[in-house]
Order: structure tokens, then sequence, then C-alpha cells
């Protein structure tokens, strides 16, 4: 009897799960028959013209991967199929470690999307697998800053919309109970560290219950701009070969452990994520890029915080204050077929030529507009972010899309020196000894040796 | 009689502590899926849900798509096992009642798969599923699965105990060896065939890495995959990630709430001969 | 006609559809890939780049002057071994419990030993991540410290190695009692009446006769430990620094992380190797005991 109640059971499982893989969710696409929709050309030079018709008026659905920033992404392409009712854009978001694994091998099997937003650190895992913009070079330099070094033989596969950048972010309502004010702001690491101290509290027991800075999980991003802070470059004369083994790495690392350490400003045991635990109220500095602004409003609405630029080593101007990373745009996948391809380019085209949404993104990540006629834009300049980097802008240094593997290398290092107490020296070396050797075969050149003021900082190691 | 009695007391002691620290993890996940972000993060935490809260499991709902990966998993490993349950009794009663040369040859190299680790072969075989386009599709998940030496392995070694004469009897009346396969061996062999299948059912269910590499849409996905992607995608609402990893397990505790007897049963009265 | 359709009737037998399915299935999902992966070991093998180098054995010299691989193998070695052990130990003593003519209620325990096995392995490596949270996790609580487990280079691995042993103990006493269910009762009779202790007894009998069933149980438990990777996935991503790499997650991370295909393949094949000789000897330690 029991058998048979569970066979029943097991069949009216297995038929719900066929109902349920069966209703894929097609959505019911219009044909296309007006090429002319009387709508205005968008852009200045990189135009999109919306009077013609994709894919000869055909329904089409297009996949289109993203990582984060979802709605922003969706608002878009919603706005695109508006303009051709026979397109169907669906927006698949994935998580940040997650996509870098699907993402190449899907494009290579032909499967994967027909457009994602890329990251620069994943250029060589990707740059076989895409479709060049069918945009004019010139119309692209004509809109944006920074395109001559995407150019490739000619032509440009995606190219940056902006540049990030790191700053410090503090709990406001923290900062007013310490009894401090906006004449604290820290210009200096001195100055930065006794602030932290103020914002540090412990419990009667001794433990501590809040932390002034806290640096956990994020070390990776911190320690090339402190490198940069005091003239040191990242690569070698080769401008390939990872030269972190310095004693000024060395010296950064024992700087941000003895904040901890000497400083008690924090503990590599409280909040073991920096980014949560400031927006748990628990820690009252953290450094974070641009993107962690937007992560805060969204995720922590009730926390109250500001933005200051990163302190430097003096108070006179540093020969560069951090590291910024230019932002990509859209990638348009090479192994996906014609139809898809025309509707990517037209897409891309759409996004590159239109402001609003532009602005938009460049919001959401505090991220410097690449393109020209954003770069005055009030609400930019009016950004909280924006506001603390702007009078250092000339003096951020970019070390081109290096590869990930650098910063999870790093990351790693600083784990082996604080958890598992290996000497600095020691595991720099080797640390960048395993880089150099990841990094064999890798096509990366830097550019941080095209730096403005470079002639200020050390050439050699 | 006392001491008897004592002994009892103390066995029974330790059992209880084994299963409170066996069930507790699950109840403090339970208990916390309850509370509001900010009672989960609190320096000093609580045990019991101070402002008791059901808004995890109502967000979770329209993030996490429970329903659907549930039902590809279930899909997924249900078709897995019945295949296997198939092939394992077929190949269990092949090269243990087989009359055929190089029969042992071919059973120690089923068991010598065995030791084959997955990331051996993992590589190639994604290419494999590239090549005749297989990637995103179930095929993928399913035929690749439908034969495991294990079973076979179990199979063969229940098999041993299975009377040759009784086999013997069939086939002078006349019987296919088919007809003895499907009509004496599976339903001799149900015990055996039930603790394949729940092994079986286990390993398909919580495969992580093969699904997430061959399936690509979300609609496909399976739970272990899916519980993964949304971990990843809201890391930071633990709340949220409570609720949704308590809906992962419910279903797959309460499946073997209902089944618990035929489950152990199955699993006590085959493996190995004592 | 007839001498045609004869050898077809004689295929479609149970016997020559199985071994034609075992060919075809092994072939193709087995072999064909163990060929590909042992060609690919000796080749610089990026399928983003689409490389295919030859390098000869320059994987395998990497590897085994690779302070990484070795660290991962000695990890992989000591999570293996001590799951095991806690694995059986506590298996073959709540089982024994359990069979114990003074235990009630053994369809409950035994159902609740057995739970976490069922749960699949992703969602409890989630609860368990959170139970160690320095801050609000549980295990903090109940022991009244404040110890950052995952992220601790004497602690993470057996935290991990805990989480693992909680998780699938109930599997080794669910099998332990099939085991004790099926030993013969005349031998504890005969025993009883020469006045064996009830210690003396587990020793003398209950422990060689369910060699077979240790045996069992040790061999599926080598292979699968050997091959685990989804708690550091979830739990330490091989962290703090590469004190919780594990052999198949230093795999996974060289193969589907950096898209070293030819050094993961080479990797892998030392496993294979590792696996196939701890399996053997397994075999080899257990025939000479009953010979002995």
């Amino acid at each position: 009897m029991k058998k048979t109640m569970g066979a029943v059971l097991l069949a009216a499982a297995l038929l719900i799960a066929g109902c349920w893989g069966g209703d894929a969710g097609k959505t019911n696409l219009k044909h296309d028959s007006t090429a002319e929709k009387g709508l205005e050309i968008l852009g200045a030079n990189v135009q999109f013209d919306p009077n013609v018709l994709m894919n000869n008026g055909e329904p089409i659905e297009v996949e289109f991967w993203v990582w984060d920033a979802e709605e922003i992404f969706r608002g878009i392409a919603d706005s695109f199929s508006e303009i051709y009712p026979n397109v169907s854009i669906k927006v698949v978001s994935q998580p940040w470690q997650d996509y870098w694994t699907k993402l190449p091998l899907a494009l290579q099997n032909g499967t994967g999307p027909a457009m994602f937003c890329i990251h620069n650190s994943q250029h060589e895992n990707l740059v076989n697998y895409l479709q060049p913009y069918d945009i004019a070079l010139e119309d692209l330099k004509a809109d944006f800053s920074g395109v001559e070094g995407h150019v490739i033989d000619g032509q440009v596969y995606y190219i940056d919309y902006g540049m990030m950048s790191g700053s410090i972010f503090y709990n406001k309502d923290m900062w007013a109970a310490a009894g401090l004010n906006d004449s604290d702001i820290p210009k200096t690491w001195d100055e930065f560290a006794s602030v932290a101290q103020k914002l540090t509290r412990y419990d009667d027991d001794g433990r501590l219950i809040q932390a002034g800075f806290n640096y956990n999980k994020d070390v990776k991003s911190m320690i090339i701009g402190l490198n940069y802070q005091k003239g040191q470059m990242m690569f070698d004369e080769d401008l390939q070969t990872l030269a972190m083994d310095n004693s000024i790495t060395a010296e950064n690392f024992q700087f941000l452990i003895d904040l901890y350490e000497e400083q008690g400003v924090g503990s590599k045991d409280f909040g073991i994520s920096d980014g949560e635990s400031f927006g748990q109220g628990q820690s009252a500095m953290v450094y974070k890029w641009g993107w962690y602004y937007n992560q805060m409003l969204s995720n922590y609405p009730d926390v109250q915080f500001g933005v200051f630029a990163v302190p430097t080593p003096s108070r006179d101007v540093p020969v560069a204050y951090d590291r910024y990373n230019g932002e990509s745009t859209l990638g348009i996948s090479g192994t996906a077929d014609e139809a898809s391809q025309e509707v990517a380019q037209a897409f891309v085209r759409y996004f590159m030529s239109n402001d609003e949404a532009m602005k938009e993104l460049c919001l959401r990540y505090s991220i410097f507009p690449a393109k020209k006629t954003l770069v005055n834009d009030e609400d930019v300049k009016a950004h909280p972010v924006m506001k603390a980097l702007a009078p250092n802008v000339e003096r951020l240094v970019w070390p081109g899309p290096f590869p990930g593997v650098i910063e999870t290398q790093m990351q790693q290092i600083f784990e082996d020196v604080v958890f598992n107490e290996m000497s600095v020296e020691e595991t720099l070396e080797k640390g960048n000894a395993l880089i150099v050797e990841d990094m064999q075969g890798s096509d990366f050149v830097t550019t941080e040796r095209q730096y403005k003021y470079a002639k200020e900082m050390n050439t050699t190691r | 009689m006392k001491k008897q009695k004592l002994v009892s007391f103390l066995i029974h002691l330790c059992l209880i502590f084994m299963v409170m620290m066996t069930i507790a993890p699950f109840v403090w996940m339970l208990l916390s899926s309850f509370k509001t972000n900010a009672e989960i993060n609190a320096i000093h935490p609580t045990l019991w849900p101070q402002n008791f809260t059901f808004d995890n499991y109502l967000k979770v709902q329209t993030q996490f798509h429970f329903m659907r990966y549930f039902a590809n998993s279930l899909f997924v490993t249900v078709l897995i096992t019945v295949l296997v349950g198939y092939t394992s009794t077929l190949g269990g009663f092949v090269l243990e009642k087989g009359r055929f040369r190089g029969r042992k040859l071919v059973f120690g190299l089923v068991l010598g798969t065995m030791m084959i680790p997955w990331f051996v072969t993992i590589i190639p075989k994604y290419s494999l599923m590239l090549k005749i386009g297989w990637i995103d599709m179930y095929s993928a998940l399913v035929i690749p699965a439908a034969v495991s030496g294990f079973g076979i392995f179990m199979m063969k070694q229940s098999l041993t105990s299975l009377p040759d004469a009784m086999l013997q009897a069939a086939r002078i009346d006349g019987a296919s060896e088919w007809y003895v396969l499907h009509r004496i061996v599976f339903p001799m062999s149900r015990n055996a065939i039930a603790s394949i299948v729940i092994f079986q059912f286990l390993w398909s269910w919580e495969d992580y890495l093969w699904p997430f590499l061959v399936m690509n849409s979300e609609g496909k996905q399976v739970l272990a995959v899916g519980l993964r992607l949304f971990n990843g995608r809201y890391s930071t609402d633990y709340g949220g990630l409570f609720a949704a990893t308590a809906i992962s397990i419910i279903p797959v505790v309460l499946i073997y709430i209902i089944f618990q007897k035929q489950f152990i049963d199955g699993l006590s009265s085959s493996s190995v001969k004592g | 006609m007839k001498q045609k359709s004869f050898p077809l009737r004689r295929f479609f037998t149970p016997t020559g559809v199985c071994l034609f399915l075992l060919i075809l299935h092994y072939t193709l999902f087995l072999v064909l890939p163990m060929l590909i992966a042992f060609v690919g070991s000796f080749h610089d093998w990026n399928p983003l780049r689409g490389t295919f180098s030859f390098t000869g054995f320059s994987h395998y010299q990497r590897l085994l002057t690779n302070e990484l691989f070795w660290s991962s193998l000695r990890n992989t070695l000591v999570f293996s071994f001590v799951v095991i052990a806690a694995r059986m130990i506590l298996g073959l003593v709540i089982a024994s419990a359990l069979f114990s003519g003074l235990t009630r209620a053994k369809n409950f325990f035994r159902a609740a030993f057995y739970m976490p096995v069922v749960t699949p392995l992703v969602a409890v490596s989630f609860v368990w991540l959170w139970l160690y949270n320095p801050q609000f996790g549980l295990v903090n609580q109940i022991l009244g410290t404040q110890i950052n487990w995952l992220y601790s280079k004497s602690l993470a691995l057996p935290a991990v190695m805990t989480m693992t042993a909680w998780k699938d103990y109930g599997y080794a006493v669910v099998l332990y009692l099939a085991g004790l269910y099926t030993l013969p009762k005349d031998c504890y009779e005969a025993a009883r009446m020469d006045g064996a202790s009830s210690w003396v007894q587990f020793k003398k009998i209950t422990l060689p006769l369910l060699k077979p069933m240790s045996l069992f149980i040790f061999i599926t438990s080598l292979i699968a430990y050997l091959q685990a990777y989804i708690q550091i996935l979830v739990m330490t991503n091989g962290g703090p620094g590469t004190s919780t790499y594990l052999s198949s997650y230093l795999i996974y991370d060289e193969a589907f992380m950096k898209y070293k295909f030819g050094y993961a393949s080479a990797i892998s094949f030392a496993m294979f190797l590792l696996i196939g000789l701890l399996t053997l000897l397994s075999f080899r330690v257990n025939q000479r005991g009953e010979n002995a």
C-alpha cells in the first residue's frame, strides 16, 4: 500500500516537474513593419537611428548578461524594445564570481548572450569571443575620452564609459558621537589613524564593539593605491612583469597591520567583510571604490554616511593619490548568430548615444564619465563621491586592465600575513613570483608609465 | 537491574545529546530566518527571535525561484535515479549470472571506474557536451549519469544470494532472459534496488558543479546551483539567505521524514553482506 | 534472410544489451574523456585562448615543485582520514548504542541522525558558514568564545572537517546498524556461556564480523572525501591564504577560474593515481588481516 502511495506521489511530482519545465516564458512578440517611426536620431557623433527595421521586423529574442545594476540595464532594454516591438531583450543577472566562470565558456560554445557587461580584468578571457563595434573610430573619439587605449588593429571591442576610484566612507552618526566635526576630516594617514582611534569602541570586557576603520576583505584594492602614493610603480620597466615584492609594498602592508595591532582601531576578526560591517553600523570607516556608494543606499538605507578623499602620507601634494580603473562599456558576442549581433550592435549604439542611460550608470557607480557631454553635468558634479574625488582626478594612475589574478593573489598574500602569521617580505616575494608565473603568456602591457606625473615616481624596483 | 537502568539512562542521555547536536544547526537557521537583519547582525546575538517576522520569506518568494529550481531538481534526479536503478540491475544480473568469457574482466573494469574522480573527466566531458550540442539541455545531466559503477557493484553483490536454481527453473519453463530479468530478478531485488535508489537520489540531488557548468538558462537550473546563485546575489541580506536556505532544505527533510522507513530499511537490508 | 536477423536477435539479450550499453557509455563518458585529459596534461591547454601546444612533462614537473600542490595534498589527506575516522567511530558507537536492547525509540534516533545526510551539501555548507560567523554565529554563542573560525590558520580546516563529519556520520550509523542486525546470534550465546564480558564480545566478535562493512564504509568514504571541494568553495574559498586548499578545490581553481586546463589535468591524474593506490592498499591491508 505504502509503496503504491510512494509511486503515485512520485509520478505526481514528475508530472508537476514536467509541466514546470515546459512553460518557457515566451513573450508574444509583434511583427514590426514600420521602419519609418518618425523618431529622432540620438547622439552627436556616435549616432543611433531608430528609423530602421531590426531583423527585418521579424520577432527576435536576445540575451543580455549583467552582474549588477539589473534594473538600470533592464530599463534601457525596455525602452529599446519600445522602439522595436519585435525585439525582446532578456536581462540575466549572475553574481560576480560565477559570472566570470560562465560567461567565457558560454561565449566560447556559442550558447552565450548576444551582449553583456565587461570588466577589463577579464579582458584576455573574453577578447577572442568579441565582435568589434561597427561604430567609426572618429565618432567614438569625438564623443568619448580615452578611446585610444582600446584600439586593437584599428577596431574597438569595448571602451570605457568612465573612471572609478576609491575614497573613505564614514558613518556620520558615529562621527558625531565621537565628538568629531567636518574640520576633523583627516588629510594625512597619521591624522586618519587618530580619528580612527576616536571612533573605536570597546565594551567593559575589553571586547571590540565598534571598529574605527575596517579593511578586511578589501586590502587588495587599497594596497596598490598606497604604493602609488609613495611613488611605487606596480610593474617592471618591461611593462609586463609585476614588481610588488619591494620594500614600499611591505611598508604599506605593515602600515595596515599596525592600524589594527598597534593602534587597535579594528581587528582582522571583527566584521570579516568590511563593506557589510560598515553597512551594519559596526565599523565607522571603510576604504571603498565608487560602486559601494549605491550598494549602501540600496542595502542599508538607514545608515547616514559621508565620503572623503583618501588621506596621503603628508600634507604635500603626493605624486599620486590613488589608482583608478576604466569601467567598460558592453561587449558584443562574436559567436552569436548574425541576427542577434545586429540587435546587439544597435543596442550598443543606443546605449552609447543615450546620455540619460549613460548618466544613470555613472551615478550608480560613482564614475567620472568618459562621455564629453556629461563631464560638466550638474548631477555628476553634485554626487558626494565625485565631489570627494574631483580635486585629485589629475593625479590618479591607471595601470591598465591587469588580469584579475593580481587582486586575488594580493588578498591571499595579505591573509597569509595576518592570519597565517607569515613574514611580509617572504610572502610578498613568493606571491609576486606566483602571479608572474600565472601571467606567463599574457599579452597585458601596463599603461601606468603614461601617467602624467610618472617622472616623479620611482621607475625602478 | 538498577545498574541496567542507569546504563540505559546514560545511553539515552548521550543519544539525545547527539540528536541535539545534529539538529541544532537546522533549528538555529530556521529561528534566524524569522529575525530582522538588525537582530541577526547584532553584536549581542539572540537565539529566539525578538520580533518575529515573516518578511524574509515574503521577500524571497519573488527573488528565489524556489518552486522552479525544486521541480527541475526533482525531475532530473528522479529521471537519473530510475535509469540508474534499471541499468544497475541489468548490469548486476549480467555480470553475476551471465555466462560469457571476460565476465570477471568487465566487472573489474566497472569496479575500477568507481575510483575515477570527477575532476579527471569533467573538462573533456564538458567539451564533449559542447561538440554534441547538449549544453543547456537536461540530456547533458541525465545521460552521462545513467550508468553507475557503484550501482552495478551493489547489485552484483546482492544477486550472489539469489539461487541459480530458481532462474534455471524459469529458463527450463521456456522463459526468455528478459523475462527472467524483469519478472524474477527485479522483484527479488527490491531492497537492493531501493538502497541504490537512495544513494543515487542523494548524489544527483546535491550535485553542483556539473549542472552549474552545463546549464545556462536560469529557468532550467537545479536547486543546489540556484541556492548558490541566490547567495551570491543577495550576499548582504542574511535574513533572506536564511529563509532561502531554509526553504531549500525543508522539502527535502519532509520527503525524508515521510519516506524514512523505506529509506532506511532499503539501506539496511542490502549493501554489504556481514 | 533468417541468417541475417539471427545475430541481431542474439545480440538483443540482456547480456548483449548490457555489454553494448557499458561499452558505449564508458567509452563516451569515461575512456575518451580520460584519454583527452591525459593528452591534455602534456599540453598548454587554455580553451578560451584556443591554445593547445605540447609542453612535455612540464606540468608534472611544475606540480612536483609546487608548494600549493603539496600543501593541498597534505590537507586532503588530513581532511579525508580524520573525517573518515570520526565518521566510522561515531557511526559504530552510536549504532551499537542503538542496537543495544536497552535503547528505546530507535526509529526516532535513527531518523534524526540520518537527517543531515539527506540535505544538500551546498545548503548545509551555507548554514555552517553562518554558524561559524565570529559575531553572530551559534558556535561562538554556545562556547562563549570570539573565534574567527574560518579565518584561523589552525582552526579553519578542522572547522570544515567538523561540518563534514556532522553531515555524514549518520550514513555510517545506518550502515553499521544494518551490519549489526545481520550478525549471527549464536556466536554471542556461546560467548555469554563462556562468561565473556560485553566489551570482550564487542572486541572479539562484533568488530571482526563487521569488518566487510567497515571496509565498505572506509573505501566509499575515501573515494568521496579525496574529491571533496564544495565545502571549501562555499565556506573558505581555500583561505585564509591558501591554508584550506584541498586538491580538488585546487583543480577547480586552476581549471575554471584560471582556465589552465592542461595543468589542472595533470593534477587530476596525480590525484587519480593516489586514489587508486590508496584503494588497492586498503584492500591489501584488509586481506592480510583476514589471512593472519
